[in-house]
């Protein structure tokens, strides 16, 4: 087990470094590059100039490459001009409120999904798992944005229960200042993801089920809890956690439209903002955050996957 | 077996809705809502201010950390902006108006009695402390065009506390010099001259020098004042954590402003409070005024919904009647029946350039370009009455010349107050087969009399050539593109073929940067829906744009009279009359209807919020309920 993580460590490193050098390369790629993004139509060729001589963006880009590369070792990520601050800074910033959105959401949908889908497996066909299904389907094809909205009019406007939107300090810990604001935008992105588990544990359940070892079980006397809990669910679980293990860039990734819809600055807000001003250190520090946690979320999927299944333990060892 | 699954089922979901209802139930703390001790003003979305030293390059140079946030606690020697007008404000000035002798050669201006906000008075030596950090660093100043102040400056003479006389190196047109140069100073408190935070006030040695003689001693000043606002002038890559200090550090409390920072953070959250000192001519009636950022239009029109907001905007999306004319809004969106709705047009003019140097088109884009006949074709194809009333709803105004019609000033010419080219096919039509193109509408027109003759294609268009363009636009918005697709369908008629295609804001403005005629100057239109706004050059002369060489002249439109004619807006106390007529003739661009910049509303009951500075600056002093 060790050494198949060190190998999946490696692997990782090297990814990591490989989509940092491709997204550095393309984003160099766009017309009037940094310099014209930061400076603006008023612009002239001597301050274009200028700023790119200040900020070594008249360097080759290997050269650019490198020093971008040594910074990272030392843990500096760069500085983002157009937000006047350090690409680090603006990420640890952020991260911590994406984390609390997107994992308390995720959080959320799995304690309702889980029991959910199990439910509808062992009573499937009937008239509950064809309401539950119509239910979740409708959440899935409702666009984000369309749910924040309407539950902001429902719920803020109309009824006047719960705010349209979240305290906009920008102190990580604003959100706790005012927990009924978060209300809105957790259950938002918790209705979206919630359909998805549930279908998935469905699914599963139901294929657990059919397992011979299931009808061992019960031809052994075991009562259906430990049937359903003891030995169906375990089974079941099991690309469920894989699914929970590529959802981690998500929860550091951000959730645009309902950051946007409820006035909540994440991290897919930064990361769309940094793209639109060619704001290339923060591209390059969203990017490797989003690498970082895709790359770690299918290692962790991994990890888990060996843990709840002993016979992948057995396979790699 | 489903009894008991049942339990643990409702269980699990009940352990569920306990952690949502213990979200549910926990009490708000701040519900935001307004109370008549504060005034809360809408940011515009993802703009927070994020630089408070008024003295910056152009990377920080922007509406919302000038206008909206230095402007408040830093007053300029001169306001611009006076009712609906963008003329200087005597009121709001520092200064008296200056006046100008020695045949357009010295400008003496007399200081007002302001004060800063630690008891000292405004003076000459706050001008100077400015005008010498502008000699030292120059570069690092965001308006500096070579050639223009410092440089036209000979030297400076400080006859008193009060008095200071500007000698400059050749005669200049007194508008151009008051509304482009001496629009640009703001002064500043000796506190701010050293360069370390313990050091004693004045002892930078910045303020004290004659004009132009302590370039070092201004340096370390504007570097020392540069890395207290977020940006280090020799290593502007650093990171550092100055914004979060905007309002605690010492220097940024000197006022001369109705305001003082009491909260900043890096989200855009700002508060201010009144600076008591403050000896203008309105004191703040509000306790706090607040600026809110948003996310998105829609995160901002909810919490206009809710009434979070006291001075916000309705984004376009929300207009549900349009506006009858330009100035007169229609009816507000039914949401917001507790909110006035004001149309904001600023000081600017629309277009989008011509290259003019252009080799794509297998070459002949430049050249076809070229010709005054094809550009005045090429506009009196562009409906811009029609693009106001179906796409903009109403909230556009018409751009006709290089000087915004609107809003009123006295720099229009009655010439150029109507459409030397309207909307008109037939001419359109009839100007493209008299220079020797074969129509083909819906098609693609070709020369078929090539020729430099009056009624023969022009230079360099050889036979065959096709009217055959391609036009990037910023694709970001929803009118522009709609726009974009209207003025293709109308160019189309004459056998105009524009392939048009959306790219981000910041590609479109990076490939319209003037080229010489090559291999790699292929560009041919390109339209990032702003064309330029008028300020802090408020005299809408054409130097940076239209002049031959500008910087900002993207197209590189060249042409020795309208140069001429350029010159002498600046240099001779000539109006404006000549230049604007000739280059509304000549069409170096594009011109485009120019959409609203702001729906502002105002919560009713608030006064003092209207009339709207057309140079975005707001005055919360002024507002009250």
């Amino acid at each position: 087990m060790t050494g198949y993580l060190i190998r999946r460590v490696v692997q990782a490193i090297i990814v990591v470094l490989g989509v940092t050098l491709v997204v550095f390369l393309l984003s160099h790629l766009i017309p009037g590059g940094q310099a014209r993004a930061a400076l603006g139509p008023r612009a002239n060729h001597a301050q274009i100039i200028a700023f790119n001589h200040a900020n070594g963006y008249d360097q080759p880009l290997l050269v650019q490459y490198w020093r971008y590369i040594t910074g990272l070792v030392a843990g500096n990520l760069g500085y983002s001009y157009k937000n006047n601050q350090g690409v680090a800074a603006l990420i640890m910033n952020r991260i911590p409120k994406t984390l609390a959105l997107v994992g308390v959401s995720t959080l959320l949908a799995l304690l309702i999904a889980l029991p959910l889908g199990m439910a509808q497996a062992v009573r499937r066909n009937s008239g509950f798992d064809y309401s539950m299904t119509a239910v979740t389907f409708v959440l899935y094809a409702t666009p984000a944005f369309l749910i924040g909205e309407l539950s902001i009019i429902f719920f803020s406007f109309t009824l006047g229960w719960l705010p349209s939107s979240v305290p906009s300090d920008a102190s990580s810990l604003a959100i706790f200042t005012n927990p009924l604001a978060f209300v809105l935008p957790v259950v938002t992105l918790a209705a979206l993801t919630i359909a998805a588990f549930s279908r998935y544990m469905r699914s599963s359940v139901l294929d657990a089920l059919t397992g011979d070892y299931i009808r061992t079980a019960r031809a052994k006397g075991a009562s259906p809890r430990r049937v359903l809990y003891g030995h169906a669910m375990r089974n079941a679980l099991l690309p469920i956690l894989t699914l929970i293990g590529l959802s981690l860039p998500a929860i550091v990734g951000g959730a645009l439209i309902t950051e946007v819809v409820f006035n909540y600055p994440g991290m897919g807000l930064l990361t769309v903002q940094a793209a639109q001003n060619i704001d290339i250190p923060l591209v390059l520090g969203t990017t490797l955050v989003a690498t970082v946690a895709t790359v770690g979320g299918s290692l962790l999927a991994d990890v888990l996957y060996a843990a709840a299944d002993p016979r992948i333990r057995l396979g790699n060892s | 077996m489903w009894k008991n699954f049942r339990k643990v089922l409702l269980s699990t979901v009940a352990t569920s809705a306990v952690t949502t209802g213990a979200l549910a139930v926990l009490p708000a703390s701040h519900a935001g809502a307004a109370t008549p001790t504060q005034v809360t003003w809408a940011e515009a979305p993802q703009t927070p201010p994020n630089y408070i030293f008024p003295f910056m390059p152009l990377q920080y140079f922007s509406v919302s950390n000038i206008n909206n946030f230095q402007l408040l606690m830093y007053r300029p020697l001169y306001w611009f902006g006076n009712g609906t007008t963008p003329n200087l404000n005597p009121k709001l000035s520092l200064a008296e108006q200056p006046s100008y002798s020695n045949g357009g050669k010295a400008v003496t201006i007399n200081l007002k009695s302001y004060k800063w906000s630690n008891g000292e008075s405004v003076t000459s030596r706050d001008v100077v402390f400015w005008m010498n950090m502008m000699h030292a660093d120059k570069e690092n100043w965001a308006d500096y065009s070579e050639g223009a102040m410092p440089d036209d400056i000979a030297s400076i003479t400080v006859n008193s506390p009060t008095k200071l006389t500007f000698n400059l190196k050749s005669p200049v047109n007194s508008y151009w010099f008051t509304y482009n140069e001496l629009s640009q100073i703001t002064p500043m408190p000796i506190a701010w001259d050293k360069t370390s935070d313990g050091a004693a006030a004045g002892s930078g040695k910045c303020s004290s020098a004659t004009f132009g003689s302590a370039d070092k001693a201004c340096d370390d000043v504007f570097t020392y004042l540069s890395r207290a606002s977020g940006f280090d002038p020799t290593n502007p890559k650093s990171d550092n954590n100055a914004m979060a200090t905007y309002a605690t550090n010492p220097l940024w409390q000197v006022v001369d402003g109705p305001w003082k920072l009491s909260k900043f953070d890096s989200s855009g959250n700002v508060t201010m409070i009144p600076n008591k000192a403050y000896s203008g001519p309105s004191k703040p009636k509000f306790q706090k005024f607040i600026e809110l950022p948003f996310t998105s239009d829609a995160a901002e029109f909810n919490a206009l919904v809710a009434g979070k907001v006291d001075v916000g905007y309705l984004p376009t999306a929300q207009v549900t009647s349009p506006a009858s004319s330009p100035f007169k809004p229609g009816a507000n969106n039914a949401r917001l029946s507790s909110y006035t709705l004001d149309p904001l047009y600023t000081w600017s003019i629309n277009y989008f350039p011509y290259n003019f140097q252009s080799t794509g088109n297998h070459g002949n884009a430049g050249k076809i370009f070229s010709q005054l006949y094809f550009r005045q074709a090429f506009q009196s194809l562009v409906n811009q009455p029609l693009y106001i009333e179906k796409i903009f709803k109403g909230y556009g105004i018409p751009t006709y010349g290089p000087v915004p019609a609107y809003p009123t000033n006295n720099f229009i010419s009655s010439f150029a107050k109507k459409n030397p080219y309207p909307y008109s096919v037939s001419r359109a039509r009839q100007l493209l087969a008299s220079h020797g193109w074969k129509i083909q509408p819906k098609g693609t027109s070709t020369c078929v009399r090539p020729g430099t003759k009056a009624n023969q294609c022009g230079k360099g268009i050889p036979k065959g050539a096709k009217l055959d363009f391609a036009l990037e636009y910023a694709s970001g918005g929803t009118a522009l593109p709609q726009e974009m697709n209207a003025e293709k369908s109308s160019w189309a008629q004459v056998g105009i073929n524009v392939t048009i295609t959306g790219a981000s804001f910041n590609t479109v403005l990076g490939n319209a940067v003037p080229c010489t005629a090559g291999p790699s100057c292929t560009w041919q239109l390109e339209n990032w829906g702003g064309g330029w706004v008028f300020a802090p050059d408020y005299y809408p002369t054409g130097e940076a744009i239209f002049q031959t060489n500008a910087g900002s002249n993207s197209g590189s439109y060249s042409d020795k009279v309208s140069d001429a004619k350029i010159v002498a807006t600046t240099v001779r106390n000539v109006p404006l009359t000549d230049y604007q007529n000739y280059l509304a003739k000549q069409l170096p661009v594009v011109f485009q209807p120019n959409p609203v910049t702001s729906l502002t509303e105002i919560k009713k009951g608030l006064k003092g919020v209207l009339p709207q500075s057309p140079l975005y600056s707001i005055n919360p002093e002024d507002w009250h309920y």
